[in-house]
């Protein structure tokens, strides 16, 4: 099957590189350990036998459609991913007449490492329930069978707030004091395209630059705040966290939330107004009298 | 280096009374840059400004602090004052110590001083960074829009017209008059409502100045104060009305009818018809779905057939019937905005206790004045639906859909207990055998001669008005049985009556919502427009330039509505007098070097104030349109990335006052 995926993609790049319809593939390709993916960007036809897809395909390459925005590209995108770029079309980052979408029928992918394959799928895979891409102009791979989960996808969530409050400072702080305030998170997440992003600015100087508990607090609940009804959970940003901090239950309350609250999930159409960006005349959330 | 003065006011004793000014004055006097502190009984008297003048001039001042009242109560004298003695009007701040403070905390007087020491230095923080600010100028079209031709519309638009100005009316149905021309005779004075309503709105039909546009609607408005730019649909009435002369042909040859919507459907009209009469413009329209030519085009569709009609075609001498009329859509520039789209009566059929609408003996106080009317469909003889008969027993229930909160209806309608009055002292008039029965909560008769009305319905004409509810209606036997309470007598009261009036309330008139939201404006939980302010600025709405008159802010009877139609219209010659508007400069501005086209601002502002511009490498970023912005800076909150500012009230500067606080 995962002969099957790359070979529809290096046919359908050939086709559309040649042809001159878009000028650039995001797509993936071996790593230097001879086992892992990475991220490609074919720019000739010759160079499309390069691209691969397989379960080690982990990259949520939207991040690097906004880099390229402008330019007419296409991009590989598995489900997860396409929810990614719908919010970014959403967001006006990228321009879906030049954004060529290879969506994949994604198997799931597994757990890597620099060298290492694991046999596990990633959690957000055991997790998942919508394996068809959302938004695409070309579908590789057979359509993904949905199974009933059988355990509650936010169960971790639920874990976590199940804990007192005080419990549940000293767990965050455990975490946040090994932070070291190297932004990769930021930096891996698609939907943290800011310019100059607030914690870095200095007038004002929202967020002060020691790295300490406090500061990096700060950080990681602007950044949830700001995620909020946008993290599409393709946990790029934990994966991306040299030190190991579980960023991804941040999120996934935030996620929660918003889908209790408003029966929104991001990504899944563009059309549709954030709910944290509009405000319905009759909408009721329990808030006042 | 700054150089502040801070100017303690004691308001009287409504600060001083609760704040300990000196210890105020203590606190705040060796901050930083601060070269003056001083006080004054009443800041705000000319002696209180006088002394800030001098201060300003004395002390070569460059930021003020004014310690006193809310800045929504004086900020634009305080402005003015600062401003004559050279300094720009930005660079003043006020600490809202009476409202915030001594108001609040009048319970805890070293606590409400030690808020008053932290606000003012708060103040001074923020006043640190201020910057002068320029109002920009724009132009302004001088001609106006009145939506809604009922009396409220139509007294404005006159007004405005008199002094000068084009006008356009626009109304929904095809005849201006609204609510006013369905009245038989108008409370307290008795005079019949179409006499007085008939001249005014012939006068806006011949005024030069006036455009009326029936049959209409307001599809969309942008653009802001003095420069509004208003699309309106105008339906098509399949009659050319250049072409006709009105001679009405058509409507007396139409074979069909219909229930007439002018006479709460209790009489008939024609499907090519004009609402009554006095109709202005006196063109018909034709009641397309209803149509015999048009149901014929149908049915042939399916193959089937039927007569095709088109009597009023052939009859009409001038060839103005036009089947293929399409509707118009009008693009037209206005630099003020009235809205006086009135409000639609109550539907008893609500009520099940009181037969749900079914009863044919039970109506409305509007569909009485039909009855009562006689353009009505009974021509003035006083017949009730069911039979024909002439009822001898009437009986007025009060507050339906009114002071009731089981319909959602808290409020009182205002005008219904004279209206009982007024209708059954007609009753009388048309058959003195009629015996009226009110049955009342309380009678609301606040208004110039409306208690000397009331009174005389029950000392003149024996009306008798009965303090309690009525619990049930039902049929018997052609009557409608009112089963019921007398309150102050203490027993229940059973009447057989031959007619049953509903006094149903005023509500919100249908589609006031979505044109609200198409104006941008507020509006309650009832669907009525909302003032500025409910005292001091009742004619104004939160966005400049649009204004209300009349029953769509709420019940009115019509001196009330009509004063509102000639007050609008000042306000709206006001505008009109100045050839330029001044914007306010407190107004958000994008940093483009930051910005990333996220447009997450253009979604939050309520004023539709973000344009979209593109950048040099051609992706559109955020630019604040300065005339549309009201400084809400909801989208200073929204922005992620803080790309978006608000001049006067900066994040820089909340920053510094929450350190202030902190300090
Ligand atoms: C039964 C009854 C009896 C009354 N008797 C008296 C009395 O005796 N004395 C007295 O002082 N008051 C009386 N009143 C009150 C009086 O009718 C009102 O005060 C008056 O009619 C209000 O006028 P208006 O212009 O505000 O609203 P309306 O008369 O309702 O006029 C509003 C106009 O706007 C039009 N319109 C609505 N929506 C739109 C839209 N979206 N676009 C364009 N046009 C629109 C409507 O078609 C209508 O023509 C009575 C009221 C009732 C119900
Ligand atoms: S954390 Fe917030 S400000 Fe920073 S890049 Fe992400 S969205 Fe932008
Ligand atoms: S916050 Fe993390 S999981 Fe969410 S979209 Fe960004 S990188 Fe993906
Ligand atoms: S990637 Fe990890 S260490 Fe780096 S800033 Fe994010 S949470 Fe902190
Ligand atoms: S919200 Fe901020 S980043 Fe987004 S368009 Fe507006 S100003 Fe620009
Ligand atoms: S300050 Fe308010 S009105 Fe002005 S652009 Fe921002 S959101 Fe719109």
């Amino acid at each position: 099957m995962t002969v099957n995926i790359t070979e529809q993609i290096q046919e359908k790049a050939r086709e559309i590189l040649s042809s001159g319809q878009v000028e650039l593939i995001i797509g993936y390709q071996r790593a230097s350990d001879g086992v892992t993916a990475r991220p490609a960007f074919i720019r000739k036809a010759e160079n499309v036998a390069k691209l691969i897809f397989d379960q080690t395909c982990t990259h949520n390459l939207a991040k690097y459609a906004i880099e390229h925005r402008g330019k007419s590209m296409a991009i590989v995108a598995k489900a997860c991913d396409t929810f990614g770029i719908n919010v970014l079309i959403q967001e006006n980052q990228i321009i879906r007449e030049k954004t060529y979408v290879i969506g994949v029928n994604c198997p799931g992918v597994v757990e890597v490492s620099f060298g290492q394959v694991g046999d596990k799928l990633q959690y957000r895979c055991q997790i998942c329930q919508e394996h068809a891409p959302a938004v695409y102009d070309y579908v590789a791979g057979d359509p993904v069978e949905e199974k009933p989960l059988g355990f509650d996808p936010y169960i971790k969530v639920k874990v976590l707030e199940a804990l007192s409050q005080e419990e549940r400072i000293a767990f965050w702080e455990k975490h946040f004091e090994r932070c070291i305030r190297c932004y990769a998170c930021r930096n891996a997440c698609p939907q943290c395209y800011c310019t100059e992003c607030v914690v870095e600015q200095i007038d004002p100087d929202w967020v002060g630059i020691p790295i300490q508990v406090p500061e990096k607090q700060i950080f990681h609940v602007i950044r949830a705040f700001h995620l909020a009804g946008r993290c599409i959970g393709c946990n790029e940003c934990e994966r991306s966290c040299p030190v190991g901090i579980p960023l991804s239950l941040m999120n996934m309350k935030f996620s929660q939330d918003v889908e209790d609250q408003f029966g929104y999930k991001p990504g899944r159409d563009p059309e549709v107004c954030a709910p944290l960006a509009t405000y319905q005349p009759d909408e009721n959330l329990g808030i006042g009298g | 280096m700054a150089r502040i003065g801070i100017f303690l006011c004691h308001c009287g004793t409504n600060i001083a009374g609760v704040v300990n000014i000196s210890q105020v004055r203590e606190a705040v006097k060796d901050i930083p840059q601060v070269v003056l502190v001083e006080e004054s009984k009443y800041m705000c008297s000319e002696m209180g400004q006088g002394g800030i003048r001098e201060a300003i001039e004395k002390n070569k001042l460059d930021r003020v602090i004014i310690s006193a009242c809310s800045p929504r109560m004086h900020e634009n004298t305080f402005r003015k004052t600062v401003a004559d003695a050279g300094l720009n009007p930005y660079l003043l701040e006020i600490a809202n110590v009476r409202e915030q403070d001594s108001w609040v905390h009048a319970d805890d007087k070293e606590a409400a001083t030690e808020k008053a020491i932290a606000l003012t230095r708060t103040a001074v923080a923020k006043a640190l960074l201020n910057q002068p600010l320029t109002p920009k100028r724009v132009g302004l079209t001088k001609r106006a829009l009145v939506i809604g031709g009922g009396i409220a519309g139509i007294q404005a638009a006159l007004d405005i017209a008199n002094a000068g100005h084009p006008v356009v009316l626009v109304e929904r149905e095809p005849t201006i008059g609204g609510r006013m021309a369905q009245l038989d005779k108008t409370f307290p004075t008795l005079d019949c409502s179409s006499c007085i309503l008939t001249p005014r709105m012939v006068e806006a039909n011949q005024h030069p100045n006036i455009t009326i546009f029936t049959y209409s609607e307001v599809m969309s408005v942008s653009g802001f104060v003095g420069n509004f730019k208003v699309q309106i649909r105008q339906k098509a009435r399949h009659v050319d009305s250049v072409k006709c002369t009105g001679c009405g042909i058509c409507w007396q040859k139409c074979p069909d009818l219909v229930p007439s919507e002018f006479d709460t459907g209790l009489g008939g009209r024609k499907i090519i018809y004009v609402p009554f009469a006095q109709a202005i413009p006196n063109v018909p329209v034709i009641d397309m779905p209803n149509c015999r030519y048009v149901k014929h085009l149908e049915a042939a569709k399916e193959g089937k057939k039927l007569p095709p009609c088109r009597i009023c075609e052939k009859l009409c001498p001038t060839g103005a019937i036009d089947w293929e009329q399409e509707d118009q859509v009008l693009t037209e520039d206005f630099g003020a905005i009235v809205v006086a789209t009135g409000f639609k009566p109550f539907d008893y059929g609500r009520y099940t206790e009181f037969g749900a609408g079914k009863y044919p003996d039970v109506i409305g106080l509007l569909q009485l004045e039909r009855l009562l009317s006689a353009s009505g469909p009974t021509n003035g003889e006083l017949k009730r639906p069911s039979d024909g008969a002439h009822p001898k027993t009437v009986v007025f229930l009060s507050c339906i859909g009114s002071r009731d909160e089981r319909m959602g209806k808290p409020y009182c309608s205002k005008v219904c207990c004279m209206v009982m009055a007024k209708q059954a002292i007609l009753l009388k008039d048309h058959d003195p055998e009629i015996q009226p029965y009110v049955f009342y909560i309380d009678v609301r008769a606040g208004g110039k001669d409306y208690e000397e009305f009331y009174q005389r319905s029950q000392r003149e004409q024996g009306v008798l008005w009965l303090r309690g509810r009525v619990s049930k209606l039902y049929q018997d036997n052609g009557k409608v049985i009112v089963m019921g309470e007398d309150s102050l007598m203490g027993r229940p009261v059973e009447i057989a009556a031959d007619l049953v009036v509903m006094a149903t309330g005023m509500e919100a008139n249908d589609g006031a919502v979505d044109l609200a939201q198409t104006l941008h404006i507020s509006y309650d939980t009832h669907g009525f427009m909302v003032e500025a302010h409910p005292k001091l600025r009742p004619l104004e709405t939160n966005t400049d330039g649009i204004f209300l008159a009349g029953t769509v802010s709420g019940p009115r009877d019509i001196p009330e509505t009509v004063a509102q139609g000639s007050g609008v219209a000042a306000k709206v010659l006001g505008l009109f007098s100045k050839d330029e508007l001044a914007t306010d400069p407190t107004v958000a501005y994008v940093d483009a070097m930051r910005c990333t086209g996220c447009f997450l601002c253009a979604e939050v502002c309520p004023y539709g104030a973000i344009d979209k511009e593109p950048s040099r490498d051609g992706r559109l970023l955020a630019k604040v349109n300065e005339s549309l912005c009201k400084g809400c800076g909801l989208c200073v909150a929204g922005c992620r990335g803080n790309c978006i500012n608000l001049r006067g009230f900066t994040n820089q500067q909340v920053i510094e006052e929450i350190m202030a606080l902190c300090r």
